[in-house]
């Protein structure tokens, strides 16, 4: 059941990147409407997945890189959802849903099983750090995605894109809402390991990293407000600023290893 | 319409300045990925870190080894001047809050950031740590740092899942300033014992051989230290006055103690009538019941040993958690009011001012 319904909403994610870029040649405004609708089946798909997941093991699965993957490309989702229905993005969507594509097609293959709860995890603390993280990382990822693509108008140009002064406007969005998340999530984690650990902060690798993402993120709130960072600045730093995320989230499990709970 | 800045302005402009910002942030923020790497391959140097507060660390570890730390107090420094960059920031808004207090989500954010820092100064310095500690029922353990309060363990008991997996451990903790009792906590996974700025955590458990199990002529009897068995006819008495989990027999003959695992047990009796001792001496598990016992008529068949659990635990002493906790709300309420000015400007189609 978790295959099948995990392969149904890759595919409506695939058949929708299929959509995207097929309009990308015919520019047919149909083939963006069913785009859409096939990445809300997709995320209609994943979000049962996720309720049914929750409800066997009791507690939201995010203990392990399968369920991390799943949980980062359902935010991931969401997020484009949330933009799209809201701005009408439309062709931006082809870039993100490739991204989200590429997320869930690397948690194919993992093993699905839901793993026991290590008894630290078992507090709404980890669930609320876990949730606000992941969408935090999501809206980066959206930031990085948006970042490209004012890069790509700006340098080459695409009419089907949104104009270069709405990417910049949502790229500030993203980032911005990223940020007020993943504060959400790091206030949550600190509590925790507070209550766990009986300290807020530990020197893991992982801790530190997230330390630092904040800290960017934050620097990227304020950059927006200096004339030389605007722009193609602000995208570069989109781009960076995903750099580090991908390093913390995965970089450090898959190159270093972190005595972080979550390593 | 240009005004001369007086130098005094132009410093506070300076000190308030958001291009200073962006330069101690990514100062502070590139010298902690370094930093971080260079943690990451040096265990020897920095994986304690956790052990004791950052002064203590750095005055046992981290001064001696510059080559490797120097990055840690230069980030410390960037990001203690970007706290006070903040404050100047913060000063400037209240001086402008009359026509600025739409702005109080952002500048919540800045204060909390500001609370965050000092009070990680705050511990870092004043506070301190007792890693580890082995903790068994009925035991005390006094708190060095804070002269004459203790911690007591009161009872003990593991959790231990269907698959012997061991779930959680509950630790009833007493703290004791003297005889008065200031807080009692069941303390088990995430449940610490917090008071002031203590906190205690349960860290693991272990169990000790304190004792052994017989089969004697008048059924089954428990020895541990300090039990006295009455021999039913014959009017003697058995008391133990020792046992040890692991003993060995010097070569003079003595018993010596070996260690807390369970290997070579033993026990040391009196044995005496009407109050006099008759005979005192060693009974090694492995080698068979004394001869002076067997002769009085004693029988002792060994079972199977007992144990006692023991908690191990860790201390922590931070006088800025409440700092800490309170620059989080700070942010935390701050992103909420930030999140719905963000989103008010934007409906206003307000675009960020340029510096
Ligand atoms: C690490 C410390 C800091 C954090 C976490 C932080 C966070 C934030 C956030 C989240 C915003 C809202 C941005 C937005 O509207 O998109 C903001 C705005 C702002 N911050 Fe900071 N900030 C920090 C340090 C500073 C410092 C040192 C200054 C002073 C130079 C400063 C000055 C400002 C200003 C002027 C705004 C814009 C308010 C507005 O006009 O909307 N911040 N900050």
């Amino acid at each position: 059941m978790t295959k099948i319904m995990l392969y149904s909403a890759f595919a409506a994610y695939a058949a929708s990147v299929l959509c995207y870029l097929l309009n990308v040649g015919l520019k047919r405004r149909s083939l963006q409407t069913v785009a859409l609708l096939l990445v809300l089946i997709g995320f209609v798909i994943q979000t049962t997945q996720l309720g049914l997941r929750w409800n066997a093991a009791g507690f939201l699965p995010v203990t392990n890189l399968f369920a991390t993957q799943f949980f980062f490309s359902w935010a991931l989702a969401a997020t484009y959802l949330y933009f799209e229905l809201r701005y009408r993005i439309h062709a931006s969507g082809l870039f993100v849903m490739f991204m989200n594509l590429l997320l869930l097609g690397s948690a194919l293959p993992r093993d699905p099983q839901l793993p026991p709860l290590i008894p630290s995890l078992d507090t709404p603390l980890f669930t609320l750090h876990i949730i606000f993280s992941f969408v935090g990382y999501a809206l980066f990822a959206m930031a990085f995605s948006l970042g490209v693509l004012y890069l790509f108008q700006r340098h080459i140009g695409a009419h089907q894109l949104p104009e270069l002064s709405q990417l910049r406007k949502l790229n500030e969005e993203a980032i911005f809402l990223g940020f007020a998340l993943f504060t959400l999530c790091m206030i949550a984690g600190s509590l925790w390991a507070y209550i766990a650990w009986g300290t807020y902060f530990s020197w893991n690798i992982k801790s530190v990293w997230s330390t630092l993402v904040w800290i960017f993120y934050a620097g990227m709130c304020h950059a927006k407000f200096i004339r030389r960072w605007q722009g193609s600045g602000y995208a570069w730093l989109s781009i960076a600023g995903f750099g580090v995320v991908l390093f913390t989230y995965l970089g450090i499990g898959l190159l270093l290893e972190s005595n972080h709970p979550l390593e | 319409m240009a005004t001369d800045k007086t130098f005094a302005q132009s410093l506070w402009s300076w000190c308030c300045s958001l291009k200073l910002t962006i330069v101690l942030a990514s100062l502070a923020t590139l010298l902690t990925m370094g930093g971080s790497l260079v943690m990451h391959f040096n265990p020897r140097v920095f994986s304690g870190m956790d052990m004791q507060v950052l002064n203590d660390w750095w005055q046992l570890r981290g001064a001696d080894n510059l080559r490797l730390s120097w990055w840690l107090p230069a980030a410390g420094i960037s990001s203690v001047l970007l706290a006070l960059n903040t404050l100047c920031c913060l000063i400037d808004w209240l001086g402008k809050v009359k026509t600025r207090w739409r702005k109080s989500g952002e500048y919540c954010i800045h204060c909390g950031f500001i609370l965050i820092v000092t009070a990680f100064c705050w511990g870092g310095f004043g506070g301190w740590r007792l890693p580890e500690q082995v903790l068994q029922v009925g035991q005390t353990l006094p708190l060095p740092e804070l002269p004459g309060h203790y911690l007591r363990l009161d009872h003990f008991q593991p959790v231990i899942g269907d698959s012997g997996r061991p779930l959680d451990m509950l630790s009833d903790l007493s703290l004791l300033r003297g005889d008065l009792v200031l807080k009692q906590e069941q303390v088990k996974t995430n449940t610490p014992l917090i008071y002031g700025g203590l906190v205690v955590v349960p860290v693991s458990f272990g169990q000790r051989a304190d004792g052994f199990r017989f089969a004697t002529a008048n059924g089954i009897i428990d020895l541990r230290q300090g039990a006295q068995l009455a021999l039913a006819d014959n009017g003697l008495d058995l008391q133990v006055l020792n046992f040890w989990p692991d003993a060995a027999r010097s070569g003079a003959g003595q018993v010596v103690y070996r260690g807390d695992q369970l290997n070579n047990p033993a026990f040391e009796f009196v044995l005496s009538r009407a109050g006099q001792p008759l005979w005192r001496g060693w009974y090694l598990l492995r080698e068979g019941l004394p001869q002076e016992l067997r002769r009085h008529g004693v029988i002792l068949r060994p079972t199977d040993p007992l144990g006692r659990y023991y908690s191990v635990l860790t201390a922590n002493y931070d006088p800025g958690a409440y700092l800490a906790l309170v620059g989080s709300v700070f942010i935390g309420v701050g992103v909420w009011l930030a999140l719905f000015s963000f989103y008010y400007k934007r409906a206003r189609g307000d675009r960020p001012d340029v510096a």
